[in-house]
């Protein structure tokens, strides 16, 4: 028993990621000493082996990352809710405490992509990517609040486009400002070809509906919603299959920059193991889910309490919670340049959220009976035209500089500042939601 | 000897003088009576006299164009006369047109002594002066809409008319070949033009869907904003271009530079430092006086003539400012300096959407005019389609006549749909 309570304690005086060999020796040595059944000292063993494992993983996972000193905001922001009725703090708080939450999800998916291999780990990030939007837009769709998030995903694809890249583009250019960066053009033109087909999915049914042409008015283009997005959806599923493909024949650029990145990271052993990726991914995925309960309930009140309009709210503040890591990491790749793994992050991003992330949830919202369609109403699917326009033109010559990047930024100002003065005819706005 | 003097100067009739005066001027006697203070004076006012008429001369009665300067002070006196808006109209029109290219010329002068960067923003500036001193006037006069037709019509004139023209004249002149241009600039240019139709979309999307917070308001704050954003945008643009204009933009121009040796850069610039700008100025008052009886003439000539007020500020307002560049566009293609024509024509176009319309709102801001960047649903749709296919066009790098003639024929759509548009009577007028 001494014996085994002077390892445990070894154990925890572990800092380092050096533990796994000691823990495997030591329970080789253990097994050819017993004869038999598991006795006490084994299940001690055990449990205790499984406690520190359970420490290091929480060392690893929560307090290595500088960002998790935020992470205490949610549940202040969860007592708050309970304690008063002050909406604006509740949001603020929620919001400041999914921020580490899902950078450490990114984390663990990343993580678990160690153990999965490329094409499923490809395949990982492609879905959890965005997992924050998403849960975000799942409880404000189960809340009904349907103008809430169509505009939280929309806002997201315009920050992941305009904002995000712009940064990136206009450190590395002032980095790198005798030359010019150099990306892969064709996986950018890809990229923008698919960001136009959902411009295209999105615009139909909303000029349907805008010019009264449906053969029932508000019904058909509900249904032509659900047909599209289902198109969308396999046309996703299509991009996928021929990125995992044709990923090992792809241009120097980019696999230059993979190779490089591979070695650096892959030279460290993965932090955690594969079964610990999983579980914190299941806790991380819980946490974000219920602070994004108490978010999406406080919205309204923020609202009026901060007096902004709600669609400023959706569009330019919630995506920050979920974009803030990639944010940071796309302009940091940018600096070093790499420039083809930041328009990944960014790029790709959108890509994501606008042919998974919104079909998606208009094809959970049939399922939930709930009226997500496609029509984000005329405001909005113009602006959205707008900035896939601006964006699919700088990008298609495959460089970048400072003021590429200087000018999406701007364009960013100035989509802000509309949707700062903009809100919902009442026809159209979302009805006060239960609760 | 007075009159002597003044039958010398009589005499020069041609471009041979100034030697002569070098030469006969120590001839001249000094007599006893008169003393030498009297005669410095007499002299360096003979000097003076001598330099302006020499200015004139070149300023004014060099060019062919300024055939049409007398227009100008003919249409001050019919407006007075008669109340012919019409006529006064078109006489003031085509008497600034002169002006313009003299501004430009005198413009081009100035830049020779200020070096390349100065003279870059000074053409970056005053390319566009004319457009801007109209549109200012009309601001004055809270000629909202008046404004706006004319700053998009003259994009639109930039973008399609001249272009097309210049494009075409060159790919006839070199039809063995395609002509090439820089397209890095075309690119950046492109940008910026789209970023600029962000800009005025926004707020017309806003108005038009009744989706603003306080209908009318919102939108005239949201441009105000949009065009701070925009002219900080336009500022480091300027700043990319002057520092990085070197290693982006040159390959082909500075080959063409060096092989040509053209004479016109080894030419001493005609005017001296100060003539220059006592001429930019001179011109600058003419223009701002003739711009005034023209905007004032121009709802009367809409129906005088019978045609909307819209297709007179689109169409015909532009051909004012812009004739002198879209003649010196089609030289520079048949020279095959197809860059040189873009900076002219696409330069252009970029700088009066990001700089002179947002400086007309913020000019509108400080005088208390409500002028936005709403410029309503259909002129923004036109500005749209128009960079789009411009951008189209611009983007491979080369161009032959048929591009051009596909422009100019979208021009020609353009100022069809014009002819027969007004705004509606509940519009912002």
């Amino acid at each position: 028993m001494g014996s085994v309570n002077g390892r445990s304690d070894n154990e925890f005086e572990d800092e380092s990621l050096v533990s796994p060999d000691t823990l495997a020796r030591k329970s080789l040595g253990l097994d050819r000493g017993q004869h038999g059944t598991l006795s006490d000292a084994e299940q001690d063993f055990s449990v205790k082996y499984l406690k520190s494992q359970l420490f290091r993983s929480i060392k690893v996972v929560l307090f290595t990352a500088k960002i998790n000193i935020l992470m205490p905001c949610g549940p202040v922001a969860i007592l708050i809710n309970y304690l008063t009725a002050n909406h604006a703090w509740v949001f603020f708080l929620s919001m400041l405490g999914i921020i580490p939450l899902a950078e450490r999800l990114g984390f663990a998916t990343e993580q678990l992509a160690f153990f999965t291999g490329p094409t499923v780990g490809g395949l990982l990030n492609a879905t959890f990517g965005n997992a924050t939007e998403l849960i975000i837009s799942i409880f404000a769709l189960k809340s009904g609040m349907i103008r809430v998030v169509q505009q939280s995903l929309l806002g997201s694809i315009l920050s992941n486009m305009l904002l995000v890249l712009g940064c990136a583009f206009f450190s590395g250019g002032i980095i790198f400002i005798k030359k010019e960066q150099v990306f892969n053009k064709a996986a950018a033109v890809v990229n923008s070809g698919l960001l136009l087909m959902a411009v295209m999915g999105l615009l139909f049914p909303a000029v349907l509906h805008y010019t009264h042409t449906e053969v029932q008015y508000g019904k058909s283009e509900l249904a032509l919603s659900r047909f599209s997005s289902c198109i969308m959806l396999v046309a996703y599923a299509a991009y996928l299959f021929f990125q995992l493909k044709n990923k090992n024949t792809h241009d120097p650029v980019h696999e230059g920059g993979s190779q490089h990145e591979g070695s650096l990271v892959d030279e460290e052993v993965a932090e955690i193991s594969q079964w610990e990726a999983f579980i914190w991914l299941a806790i991380l995925t819980a946490c974000i889910s219920v602070l994004s309960e108490y978010l999406v309930d406080a919205l309204q009140g923020a609202s009026v309490a901060w007096r902004i309009p709600v669609p400023f709210i959706s569009v330019i503040l919630l995506p920050i919670v979920g974009n803030a890591a990639e944010h940071a990491s796309a302009i940091i790749f940018a600096m070093k340049d790499k420039l083809d793994i930041s328009l990944g992050v960014a790029i790709g991003s959108s890509t994501q959220i606008s042919m998974l992330g919104i079909p998606f949830c208009v094809v959970i919202g049939w399922i939930m009976g709930q009226p997500m369609d496609l029509n984000f109403q005329l405001f909005e699917t113009a602006t959205l035209f707008i900035t896939v326009l601006v964006v699919a033109f700088m990008l298609q010559d495959g460089s970048s500089n400072y003021f590429k990047g200087l000018m999406l930024i701007l364009c960013y100002l100035i989509v802000a500042a509309s949707f700062y003065v903009h809100v919902d005819p009442a026809s159209v706005e979302d009805k006060s939601p239960q609760g | 000897m007075q009159s002597e003097r003044e039958d010398l100067e009589i005499e020069m009739e041609t471009l041979v003088s100034s030697s002569q005066s070098a030469v006969k001027t120590p001839h001249v006697e000094i007599p006893h009576n008169v003393s030498l203070s009297n005669v410095a004076m007499s002299w360096t006012l003979s000097r003076l006299f001598e330099r302006l008429w020499k200015n004139v001369k070149v300023v004014i009665f060099t060019a062919k164009i300024n055939m049409l300067l007398p227009f100008g002070p003919m249409s001050i006196i019919l407006h007075y006369l008669t109340k012919n808006h019409g006529l006064v109209f078109f006489f003031s029109l085509i008497g600034i047109t002169p002006l313009a290219e003299r501004l430009g010329y005198a413009t081009e002068q100035l830049a020779f002594y200020t070096g390349p960067t100065v003279g870059g923003l000074l053409n970056a500036t005053f390319g566009n002066a004319t457009e801007m001193i109209i549109a200012i006037y009309a601001l004055k006069h809270g000629m909202i809409r008046v404004v706006k037709q004319s700053l998009l019509g003259s994009i639109l004139s930039n973008m399609l008319l001249v272009l097309g023209c210049a494009f075409f004249a060159g790919g006839i002149v070199h039809s063995k070949k395609d002509q090439v241009f820089n397209k890095a600039a075309a690119v950046v240019n492109s940008g910026l033009l789209l970023m600029a139709v962000m800009g005025l979309l926004f707020p017309a999307v806003l108005h038009f869907t009744h989706s603003e917070v306080q209908y009318g308001k919102s939108e005239v704050s949201l441009s105000r904003f949009s065009s701070c954003v925009m002219l900080v945008a336009y500022a480091s643009y300027l700043v990319f271009q002057l520092k990085s204009h070197r290693n982006l933009y040159s390959p082909i121009d500075e080959e063409d530079r060096q092989n040509e040796d053209d004479p016109d850069e080894v030419e001493v610039p005609e005017l001296g430092q100060w003539e220059a700008i006592s001429w930019l100025a001179v011109l600058t008052i003419w223009v701002s006086i003739l711009s005034e009886y023209l905007v004032n003439a121009i709802e009367g000539a809409s129906d005088s003539l019978n045609l909307p007020v819209g297709f007179i500020s689109v169409i015909l307002l532009p051909i004012v400012g812009n004739a002198a560049e879209h003649a010196s566009a089609i030289m520079f293609a048949m020279k095959d300096k197809l860059d040189i024509t873009l900076g002219v024509a696409i330069g252009s176009s970029t700088q009066i959407s990001m700089f002179v319309i947002p400086f007309c709102v913020v000019v509108g801001w400080i005088t208390g005019k409500q002028m936005d960047l709403n410029f309503q649903l259909f002129e923004t749709a036109t500005l749209f389609i128009t960079v789009l296919v411009v951008a189209f066009m611009l983007q491979e790098g080369t161009t032959n006549y048929f591009k051009g003639l596909m422009l100019i024929l979208c021009y020609l759509i353009v100022a069809a749909s014009f002819f027969v548009h007004v705004d509606p009577a509940d519009g912002n007028v």
